[in-house]
């Protein structure tokens, strides 16, 4: 397929954290952080070639028919002083350098011309990003910008019928904004630079079902759009420009893989789970992107266990309206069916930027204002959500989940504003459906006041990913002090117990989502704490179904009290890795447990 | 053929603005107008942005200003003329 000679460019291997299995090769999409693409690359006919420059034209001429009323607007307002900085993009628009390498590009290498302007593009961000001089380096966010226009101006068209499905994404960090504008369907795998078990990168992949490793320093900065890579997570490995021989070896061991990897097992969930003693484990999905809806069904989710409406944001750009709320909504419910679907409100903040808007920059943003906080800042916002909730409860069953709640006062608070709602949707005749409320339970503070947190609303959720943030002062993205993020640290295992209890003593449910649930050994932990609802990502369900239908909860029991006397982090997986490895030997190899971690 | 050193002078440099005036004005004539540093370091065709923005001149670099073909009397006069004035950015504060 590639003329190329393979051998121009040297083989460059790095080591990452594989956070979702499988193996693939495919052709690098540079993915810059926050921006947003939508390409891939496709093999053209000879005879598509003339037609595909002409289309590229054309895209040129629009793009510049845009810029030129941009312009004349920004004349307009602003004086003509100020509109100059259009002039460089409309020249970068005539720039024959660039137009000539895009069509020398769709010719030699039978590329569709998105593909084509993404490695032009790409190529010149290199180099400008060698210049000294800040302010001309700058001018790379023109050259980002004429891309976007160009992309969008060629999306317009018809396109993208033979597409080939080799994209590996190639990211710093890939972040919500930029992952939600991405046809999904197309890409075989993701690599990123940061990133740990719980990043956005990760928790993505395994809910698509495939590879990615993450924690892989400067790949970013070396892999261009375009280049042939090749990802095995199972060796936690990424080989750019492979070489033939390396291409041979990795293709011998893909073989051997087993197909669909991962999603094997015959009880695909119809029947309840129980383990080997009777207890009954309820599995639910974590959703937030409409690819991962698909995976509900298949992989026989009790309902939705955690729908991150966040994602509805980045999606649409800008403020998703009630009526495109309420559609999203209603869809999640039909998906759950009778089982319902728990829809948070939407954690925005911190991390998850809205498309679209500018935020002050917060010197601490996980702890700034974010979740809740930021809805009630934003009290509109959390009216039209609330309205859009209420309506859809009419047609299926949902529950909201309140994203960290830190104080009671915030629980009253946002049910009054639900119930003015309601009354006000009532009064406009528009029906309405019963909503319970839950508290996600993330907040070390709200583990302390968990009883008195259960008087108060119909249900917890237990978000163990930022209560390991919080409780641990660890931040989850920061690769500097990931080995400090430890899941099994007794303090962790003492707040889901107090949390679990509290709720069982206020008789309303539990339910433990994040990604701690996803992982054999550590669901078997919570199902030792008291758990009885998990919810995780659907692709993890048939490993976790697997391990908890061979197993009985009076040993897991046992176990997670015997971690929850320990004294440091160390112990408990120490006694995690040898309990479950002695008792279940055949479930657990000790790939699949905590790896002992190196102590200072 | 055409040669001129000429020196950068106006206070931001060949930065967006003043490159993209001085490919309006290459871009009018028929002959090649090609700009190299001093130093070797750079080359750029005058009527491309994208490599005239990478020579990073900022003032003070001194340039060697080449134009050939039918019009480049014409063409080195007006190249110059823009240069030399410093783009006409001398009320900017």
């Amino acid at each position: 397929m590639s003329k190329r000679a393979k051998n121009e460019k040297r083989e460059m291997r790095w080591r990452g954290v594989a956070v979702s299995e499988g193996m693939a090769t495919g052709r690098v999409l540079r993915i810059h952080t926050g921006g947003r693409q939508n390409i891939y690359r496709a093999m053209l006919e000879a005879s598509e070639i003339k037609r595909e420059v002409r289309r590229f034209q054309a895209a040129v001429r629009l793009s510049r028919r845009q810029l030129l009323a941009i312009k004349r607007r920004a004349e307009n307002a602003l004086g003509a002083e100020h509109a100059y900085i259009f002039d460089a993009q409309l020249l970068m628009l005539e720039d024959r350098k660039l137009l000539d390498e895009v069509e020398e590009y769709i010719r030699q290498e039978c590329a569709n011309a998105e593909w084509a302007v993404k490695v032009a593009s790409d190529k010149l961000l290199a180099v400008y990003a060698k210049i000294k001089d800040d302010y001309l380096r700058e001018r790379s966010a023109d050259i980002e910008d004429v891309t976007h226009r160009l992309l969008i101006a060629l999306s317009g068209e018809a396109q993208s019928r033979h597409l080939t499905e080799d994209a590996i994404l190639v990211a710093e960090e890939l972040l919500p904004s930029a992952a939600a504008e991405l046809d999904f369907s197309h890409v075989r795998a993701i690599a990123s630079d940061a990133g740990g078990w719980t990043s956005h990168t990760a928790i993505i992949a395994r809910g698509l079902g495939i590879p990615a490793i993450v924690g892989l320093r400067e790949l970013y900065r070396h892999a261009r759009t375009g280049d042939e890579i090749m990802i095995d997570a199972g060796q936690g490995e990424v080989v750019l420009h492979p070489a033939d021989e390396t291409v041979v070896h990795f293709k011998a061991a893909r073989k051997l893989l087993p197909a669909g990897a991962g999603a094997n097992g015959s009880n695909n969930g119809r029947e309840p789970l129980l383990t080997t003693d009777g207890v009954e484990i309820v599995l639910r999905a974590n959703i937030e992107l409409p690819a991962e809806y698909a995976g509900v069904q298949l992989y026989g989710a009790r309902g939705i266990g955690l729908f991150r409406s966040e994602f509805l944001f980045s999606q649409r750009g800008g403020v998703p309206s009630e009526d495109e709320q309420y559609a999203a909504y209603t869809e999640v419910a039909a998906l759950a069916g009778a089982d319902g679907a728990k829809v948070r409100l939407f954690d925005l903040g911190g991390d998850k930027h809205l498309a679209g808007e500018d935020f002050e920059s917060e010197r601490n943003p996980a702890l700034g204002l974010r979740a809740i906080r930021f809805s009630f800042r934003h009290e509109e916002m959390l009216r039209t959500q609330s309205r859009a909730l209420l309506r859809a409860a009419a047609r299926g069953r949902i529950d909201v989940v309140l994203p960290m709640i830190s104080d009671v006062s915030e629980v009253r608070r946002a049910r009054r504003i639900i119930e003015e709602e309601r009354a006000s949707l009532q009064t406009q005749g528009q029906e309405t459906g019963e909503l319970k409320i839950g508290a996600m339970i993330e907040v070390p503070a709200a583990v302390l006041l968990a009883d008195k947190l259960a008087g108060e609303v119909d249900f917890f959720s237990l978000g163990t990913n930022d209560l390991v943030q919080y409780l641990l002062a660890v931040d989850r993205g920061n690769d500097a002090v990931a080995g400090w993020f430890r899941t099994l640290h007794p303090a962790v295992l003492q707040s889901i117990e107090r949390t679990i209890k509290a709720a069982a003593d206020a008789r309303i449910p539990a339910i433990v989502c994040g990604e701690m649930a996803a992982t054999p050994a550590y669901a078997l932990i919570l199902v030792g704490l008291g758990a009885r609802v998990l919810s995780m990502t659907a692709s993890a369900m048939p490993r976790v179904r697997q391990t908890l239908a061979r197993v009985d909860a009076v040993s897991a029991s046992e176990i997670a009290a015997a971690c929850l006397q320990c004294a440091t982090a160390s112990d408990a997986e120490e006694i995690v890795r040898l309990q479950l490895g002695t008792r279940w030997p055949h479930l657990f190899s000790p790939e699949n447990l905590p790896a002992p971690k190196r102590e200072e | 053929m055409l040669e001129k050193q000429i020196l950068i002078v106006n206070r931001l440099g060949l930065h967006a603005r003043a490159a993209a005036r001085l490919v309006r004005t290459a871009s009018t004539f028929r002959s090649s107008v090609r700009l190299e540093r001093a130093d070797h370091s750079a080359v750029a065709d005058a009527k491309s942005i994208l490599s005239v923005l990478l020579l990073a001149a900022s003032r003070g670099t001194e340039l060697r200003l080449t134009v050939e073909g039918a019009d480049e009397r014409e063409a080195m006069g007006a190249v110059c003329a823009l240069i030399e004035s410093g783009f006409g950015e001398e009320q900017e504060a």
